[in-house]
């Protein structure tokens, strides 16, 4: 290839400047709407009335509600996370073997995912709904009192209720990207099992889960981020309540921002989030470096 | 695992997956003394277009679905063409001090961003600029929110496209530009037409941006509308259902479309499936 790269080299001469002026209008969107907006939102977030101050970050170690929308979201993300993982593995591997009709398996599966988010939610809400949705009235049919079950309405269902919502919204994402992982797996390391005499569960811990890892690693980034900031569904399913049972701390935010009119305090709690996020995927993507090296 | 057990168990994944839809579009097809019947029709009913006629004629749904329309095709062309220059310049030029790939890291880590930290201030900027509840404001929201994808996306798409071909082409007199629309878009077409999808559905579906940006009928998106109807005192419940089924044609239809590429698309081209 020397010829060619001497080619380019001459041509990229003649245009030194040309990769600056394609990138340059992306580049200045991205910094008026992305970076601009941090950074203004740097400057509400440290003042409180029309003095500078810390107030808005000080304020946040003692806020009951900020600590529980929080809690909130950790055990949204941490439930929903595990159950879509498992799920979605599961499904995987299950149509990651012999199976006939697989395509159409695995399009009708993705359905819910492909939902916009509200869509999803009034789907749920039509089927929770205690009094005529269609789960407690099937419940009824086959003879279960459903008197206790007012899933979103009840404040200790209503974060199962959320997080069962989430499940099935995502858990398909979760299987998508696995399968693809999967199928991607060369079959040499499985005969070289075959030939060990390894056993199935040996197989797939040695060999499967290894080779997955950097698919499950990048699913796992995905839905985490995706997780923390989870609005949509929340904010239609039950808008946080019954009470505070289901804020979340995307919800504060809005309710302190949209409701409140307290966007310093907003601004202020929305950068906790973003580092909590950014501390987050950083520890994800370290762990996929160390394994595109291993 | 026999083999009945797991056609057992992928048959009932799919009625979990379905069967709420369906539920979904029933309701919007039953009349009303239907949706509150004891035990719940899930197949025996009269089908009824009422709650499609008072959704989309009688009340604004209508005007909802164009609003939606319009703001996902401009943003999703303004992203593609400026995401695309960009993607083309990182894909095929080494910059010095490694800037091509810190670039594209950067504008990547954009994409990161959990959207509730920039709707606080873009609600601010859009309020000094008096573009709140303008169809303008959510297009230029929608843009920036789809532009690091697309040139994550499009980036991937060029380096398949072996260089040969462009400096072929440069030899015989071409300029870059010239050689890109030429030789290389038509190429990588499929993958443009991919990346065009995923931006129109993103924007379809997106809502806590339209919810803070949009305040009346004049700018407001499907989602927001049908969240309206919601948190009203009175749920109708039928309307709801009628405008989410809409809202779900489209998106199915281009998802289908893009079966092979959804992999890559969804995972920010992590995982190329």
């Amino acid at each position: 290839m020397p010829n060619s790269r001497r080619l380019s080299n001459a041509a990229s001469r003649r245009h030194l400047l040309l990769p600056y002026v394609l990138v340059a209008p992306a580049v200045a969107v991205l910094l008026a709407l992305s970076i601009y907006p941090l950074i203004y939102s740097i400057t509400v977030s440290l003042q409180v009335g029309d003095a500078w101050s810390i107030g808005n970050f000080t304020r946040l170690a003692s806020d009951n509600f900020f600590l529980t929308a929080m809690a909130h979201t950790f055990v949204f993300a941490v439930a929903a996370l595990s159950c879509e993982f498992l799920l979605g593995l599961g499904l995987a591997l299950l149509l990651n073997s012999q199976i006939r009709g697989r395509g159409f398996f695995r399009a009708t599966l993705l359905v819910p995912m492909m939902l916009p988010p509200v869509v999803a939610a009034i789907v749920w809400r039509l089927l929770l709904n205690p009094n005529f949705g269609a789960i407690n009235g099937t419940l009824k049919e086959i003879g279960i009192n459903t008197e206790a079950l007012t899933w979103t309405a009840s404040p200790s269902l209503a974060m199962m209720s959320v997080i069962a919502v989430d499940v099935w919204q995502w858990t398909p994402f979760v299987f998508l990207v696995l399968l693809a992982g999967l199928q991607a797996i060369p079959q040499e390391p499985y005969e070289a099992a075959l030939i060990d005499g390894s056993s199935r569960w040996q197989t797939f811990w040695h060999v499967t889960l290894p080779l997955l890892k950097p698919a499950i690693l990048i699913v796992l980034l995905l839905r985490t981020m995706d997780l923390l900031r989870v609005f949509d569904q929340i904010f239609i399913l039950t808008e946080g309540g019954p009470g505070f049972a289901t804020e979340t701390i995307s919800l504060y935010i809005y309710r302190s921002a949209f409701r409140f009119f307290d966007f310093g305090y907003a601004a202020a709690m929305s950068f906790v989030l973003l580092a909590l996020t950014n501390v987050i995927s950083v520890v994800y993507i370290r762990l996929l470096r160390n394994e595109s090296r291993a | 695992m026999s083999r009945a057990l797991k056609y057992l168990l992928l048959f009932l994944s799919l009625v979990a997956a379905l069967a709420p839809v369906y539920w979904m579009v029933t309701i919007s097809l039953k009349s009303e003394v239907d949706h509150f019947a004891s035990p719940p029709p899930w197949f025996s009913f009269t089908p009824t277009l009422e709650h499609y006629y008072e959704a989309f004629v009688t009340r604004s749904f209508a005007q909802y679905l164009v609003t939606s329309a319009i703001v996902a095709v401009i943003s999703t062309l303004c992203a593609l063409i400026l995401g695309t220059l960009a993607a083309y310049a990182l894909a095929r030029f080494r910059l010095p001090y490694e800037l091509d790939r810190k670039l594209s890291l950067w504008i990547l880590s954009t994409r990161m961003f959990p959207a509730i930290v920039t709707a606080v201030p873009l609600f601010l900027m859009m309020r000094d600029l008096r573009l709140l509840d303008t169809k303008a404001s959510l297009i230029i929201v929608y843009t920036a929110f789809n532009l690091p994808f697309v040139v994550w996306m499009m980036r991937g798409f060029f380096d398949e496209v072996p260089r040969d071909l462009e400096e072929a082409a440069l030899v015989d007199g071409d300029s870059r530009l010239g050689a890109l629309v030429r030789v290389v878009l038509p190429l990588v077409a499929p993958g443009l037409a991919a990346t065009a999808v995923f931006c129109l559905i993103v924007s379809w579906n997106e809502f806590l941006f339209a919810l803070v940006l949009t305040q009346t009928d004049a700018s407001m998106t499907l989602p927001v509308g049908i969240a309206g109807r919601v948190t009203q005192y009175e749920i109708k419940w039928g309307v709801m259902s009628a405008a989410g089924a809409v809202a779900i044609v489209p998106i199915l239809v281009f998802a289908m479309a893009m079966q092979k590429y959804l992999v890559r698309g969804l995972s920010l081209g992590a995982v190329k499936g």
